[in-house]
């Protein structure tokens, strides 16, 4: 009897309008790397033009420059860094992972990736009638007046891809509640899939108030409302407290599934069960609450009385406990462990836990309101932000790529490419981004083409350090297209790991299980309880 | 070791405290991050594998180690919190005492109002010794002011009114650069802090608001033109060749004709130039469509920038 999976079918049939989770997700995460190259071309246009103070002469005038880290901020965030952790990663590994055969509404599932879709070319039509000016933040009064269609068309875009993330939520929240296989109890549940149900909720909360704010903008600059409009009663400063109260939850999406991701790297690689495997689930939960507590804390500055800062400085210190929690556990995980450098747990450990710490500890500085007074706005937000979201998501991103590569393709990856790309993007990643918070201190604020000449060497250091991690970025591709026409078959587990989807074949069949697996513990069963004379035993017995 | 290169020149008392309080956190950091990332180095090779079925050691958790380290980081971020709780309401309460200047934003420049009336633009001059109170406010989109010497800095919010205050200064000249995006020019929106003794101050009030800053009596117009477009902020967008910068270049305009965005044609004279610097939207020049945000100048400083660009070729 020939199995469903062998049928074959046009490549629109068996790809565009695939309800195959698995599918969906590897689409998802081929659009997002299209679009992450995009983004990051537009960074590289940036550092480039930072090379020296002054006018850009590279570009056409100033505007253009202004035009580049919209779209910059803009498509690395909605079109890159959110869909590719909840819809690529999310689409392809929970299901599998607690056993199911597909999300719990397959037809959504494929509809909300066609609205992302939409959204981005949306996005992209930009580029052929009018650009965006007005930063990712869009604040008014500025994004009433600019002329144009770019901002009408962002607000498009923005509404579009937040649909496309209610969706998404909603699929994820219902698959994981109802879908799990018998034995998968929230206990038994991988870490992923925890931080990834947390992230759904926040999505699901936090993209309303992004849609209101950013509809009302629309209204003030085409029906004549006065949401926004200071001199008629209304207030500019609405505008941010709705804006932060999703965007800064928002940071919480990009970040949560991250510390999933390497969450499920770390105990297989040091062959020790996940320490503290509640703490971190929970910390993910209490992360969750908070991040929606903590989003005045970007706009100290902004005009309210700076006192009234003070609450928002003590939920902002408050989450970073559940952070450091998160971090310790991982330490602790790799102490006693039998770590092996392969190429995710590189990106994983001294990637991920080494350089988020960094944006972590950037964040304190940033919480307390009288020294945000001086830095808020200025390039040490950029640093800070950026270790966050590149040495941190990003980090786990790639931790992810490779990790599962064998699994999603049936391939293995180039290990020595592979740690190419890692190194790379290392030491990238800080040439570019450690600078930054020097020149925000010194005097340098954010979205400027212009800067004090004594400024340059660090500049330059920053700008260098962007071309290697474009040169990193490039590595990974290479890596992926030459590992892909490879002829050496993946084996089905080849790290030895415990959750589900390395119980089937690589790539797995297309409704993943042909019996619904039972769960009888969690996943990081790993070690041994003397690891000493288990060692011995088996020298012993060879 | 100190850390101050890592921190500009700090000229009030206030500046300083907020460095102590940022010197504070970064050993905190320091500490932290040592820490994590020496543990992070020393666990991954102490315990690397060494051969290929080694095995870690079987352990889920211990909760007395996890309450210490959630205790532990929670009471540092409280210190810091009250700390940094303290010295907020310090920066948020003014003296009584104090001389108050009004700053405005508007794109692309900063237009200072003094309590004996005058204004300046992108020039913003003060006493040494003086409590000093500025109350920002912006004329169109969100600006936000900010002296990196003072570790101060407000947004300027249209219809609202924001402060800051600060004691003694050092003599000196410091950078205000404009820390909220807020369009085409943001990057150029430079302003310039002096702060110089009374005397002199005393001589800066009386010429209202001119002493020292622009050029001698016996300076031609066209000198005295230069001097104001240059401290008005108008050289920001316009270049003095024929070049785009963001409005139309100065250079070699004045006494051709121009074509307007309504198709018709005007002679660039004096007249005209006087007549869009104090009503920009009366005649908008072709290849524009949004006319130029209004300026703090008079109609006699419109004819001396006039004489200027009459010699710009």
């Amino acid at each position: 009897m020939t199995g469903e999976h062998a049928v074959r079918r046009g490549f629109v049939r068996d790809w565009l309008l695939t309800v195959d989770h698995k599918k969906i997700g590897i689409m998802y995460g081929i659009a997002c790397l299209i679009f992450f190259f995009l983004g990051g071309a537009a960074a590289l246009l940036i550092r480039t033009v930072l090379w020296k103070p002054g006018t850009p002469e590279i570009l056409p005038g100033p505007d253009s420059f202004n035009q580049l880290f919209t779209m910059h901020g803009t498509i690395m965030i909605f079109l890159f860094m959110i869909p590719m952790l909840t819809a690529a990663f999310g689409n392809y590994l929970i299901p599998i992972m607690i056993g199911a055969r597909d999300m719990a509404f397959p037809r959504m599932n494929l509809l909300a990736f066609w609205i992302f879709i939409l959204g981005g070319l949306v996005i992209l039509s930009s580029f052929f009638l009018g650009i965006p000016d007005t930063g990712w933040t869009a604040y008014p009064p500025y994004s009433i007046q600019t002329p144009g269609v770019g901002l009408d068309l962002w607000v498009a875009a923005v509404h579009i891809l937040g649909l496309s993330s209610i969706l998404g939520s909603i699929n994820i929240i219902v698959t994981v509640f109802n879908l799990r296989a018998s034995g998968m109890t929230f206990n038994r549940l991988p870490l992923l899939v925890w931080a990834m149900l947390v992230t759904a909720f926040i999505q699901l909360f936090g993209t309303p108030a992004l849609a209101g704010a950013v509809t009302t903008l629309l209204l003030d600059r085409h029906a004549g409302t006065i949401f926004y409009t200071a001199s008629m009663g209304g207030d500019p400063m609405l505008y941010q407290h709705l804006f932060w109260f999703y965007s800064h939850p928002a940071v919480y999406v990009m970040i949560l599934p991250a510390m999933g991701l390497v969450s499920e790297i770390i105990p297989v690689f040091a062959r020790k069960p996940i320490f503290g495997y509640r703490a971190i689930a929970y910390s993910s939960v209490t992360i969750g609450f908070l991040g929606f507590l903590v989003w005045a804390h970007h706009m100290f500055t902004a005009g309210m009385s700076l006192s009234a800062g003070i609450p928002f400085m003590i939920t902002s210190m408050i989450i970073a406990v559940p952070s450091a929690i998160k971090i310790f556990n991982w330490l602790a995980t790799l102490w006693r462990g039998s770590n092996v450098f392969t190429t995710p747990m590189l990106y994983s450990t001294f990637g991920f836990m080494g350089l988020f710490t960094i944006g972590g500890l950037s964040g304190l500085y940033l919480a307390a309101v009288p020294v945000d007074i001086h830095v808020h706005d200025t390039y040490f937000v950029i640093g800070h932000f950026h270790y966050v979201l590149f040495g941190g998501s990003m980090m786990a991103v790639l931790a992810g790529i490779f990790y599962w590569f064998p699994k999603v393709t049936g391939r293995m990856y180039s290990e020595k490419l592979g740690l190419w790309s890692f190194w790379t993007s290392f030491i990238g990643t800080n040439l570019t981004f450690f600078p930054m918070f020097y020149v925000g201190v010194m005097g340098m604020p954010r979205r400027v083409f212009q800067y004090d000449i004594n400024l340059q060497f660090a500049n330059d250091v920053a700008t260098i350090g962007s071309y290697i991690l474009g040169i990193g970025a490039i590595l990974m591709v290479t890596n992926i297209i030459i590992s892909l026409r490879s002829k050496v078959k993946a084996p089905d587990n080849p790290w030895g790991a415990k959750t589900l989807e390395w119980s089937v074949s690589s790539p797995p069949p297309e409704h993943n299980f042909r019996e619904t697996p039972v769960v009888t513990s969690t996943p990081y069963d790993f070690g041994v309880a003397s690891p000493r004379q288990f060692n011995e035993e088996n020298v012993g017995t060879r | 070791m100190d850390i101050g290169w890592f921190l500009p020149e700090a000229i009030a008392n206030m500046a300083e405290k907020v460095d102590s309080l940022f010197i504070l956190i970064s050993w905190v950091s320091l500490a932290i991050f040592i820490l994590v990332e020496m543990l992070l180095f020393i666990f991954l090779i102490r315990y690397r594998r060494r051969r290929s079925d080694d095995q870690g050691l079987s352990i889920h958790g211990n909760t007395k180690i996890e309450i210490i380290w959630t205790v532990i980081p929670a009471i540092i971020l409280v210190i810091i919190g009250v700390l940094g709780s303290q010295l907020t309401y310090d920066i948020q309460r003014p003296p009584k005492d104090v001389y108050t200047i009004e700053v405005a934003g508007k794109k692309w420049a900063w237009d200072f109002k003094y309590p004996e009336g005058f204004k300046t633009t992108n020039e913003l001059r003060v006493p040494e010794g003086k409590n000093i109170l500025f109350k920002i406010t912006s004329n169109d989109v969100i600006h936000s002011f900010w002296i990196p010497a003072l570790r101060m800095k407000q947004d300027a919010v249209p219809g609202r009114q924001t402060q800051f205050w600060t004691g003694a200064l050092k003599k000196g000249t410091y950078s205000i650069p404009c820390a909220e995006y807020c369009g085409t020019m943001h990057s150029m929106m430079l302003g310039k802090l002096t702060v110089v003794s009374q005397d002199d101050f005393n001589q800066f009030v009386k010429s209202g608001g001119k002493g020292g800053t622009t050029t001698s009596s016996s300076a031609s117009p066209a000198e005295k033109g230069k001097a104001l477009a240059q401290s008005s902020g108008c050289l920001n967008c316009h270049a003095v060749d024929s070049s785009k910068l963001f409005g139309p270049g100065w250079g070699g305009v004045y006494g051709k004709s121009k074509k307007l965005a309504d198709g018709s044609t005007v002679m660039y004279d004096d007249q005209y130039i006087v007549e869009s610097i104090m009503k920009p939207s009366a005649k908008i020049p072709e290849g524009y469509t949004a006319p130029m945000p209004p300026q703090n100048l008079t109609e006699d400083e419109a004819r001396l920038i006039a004489e200027y660009m009459k010699t710009l070729k």
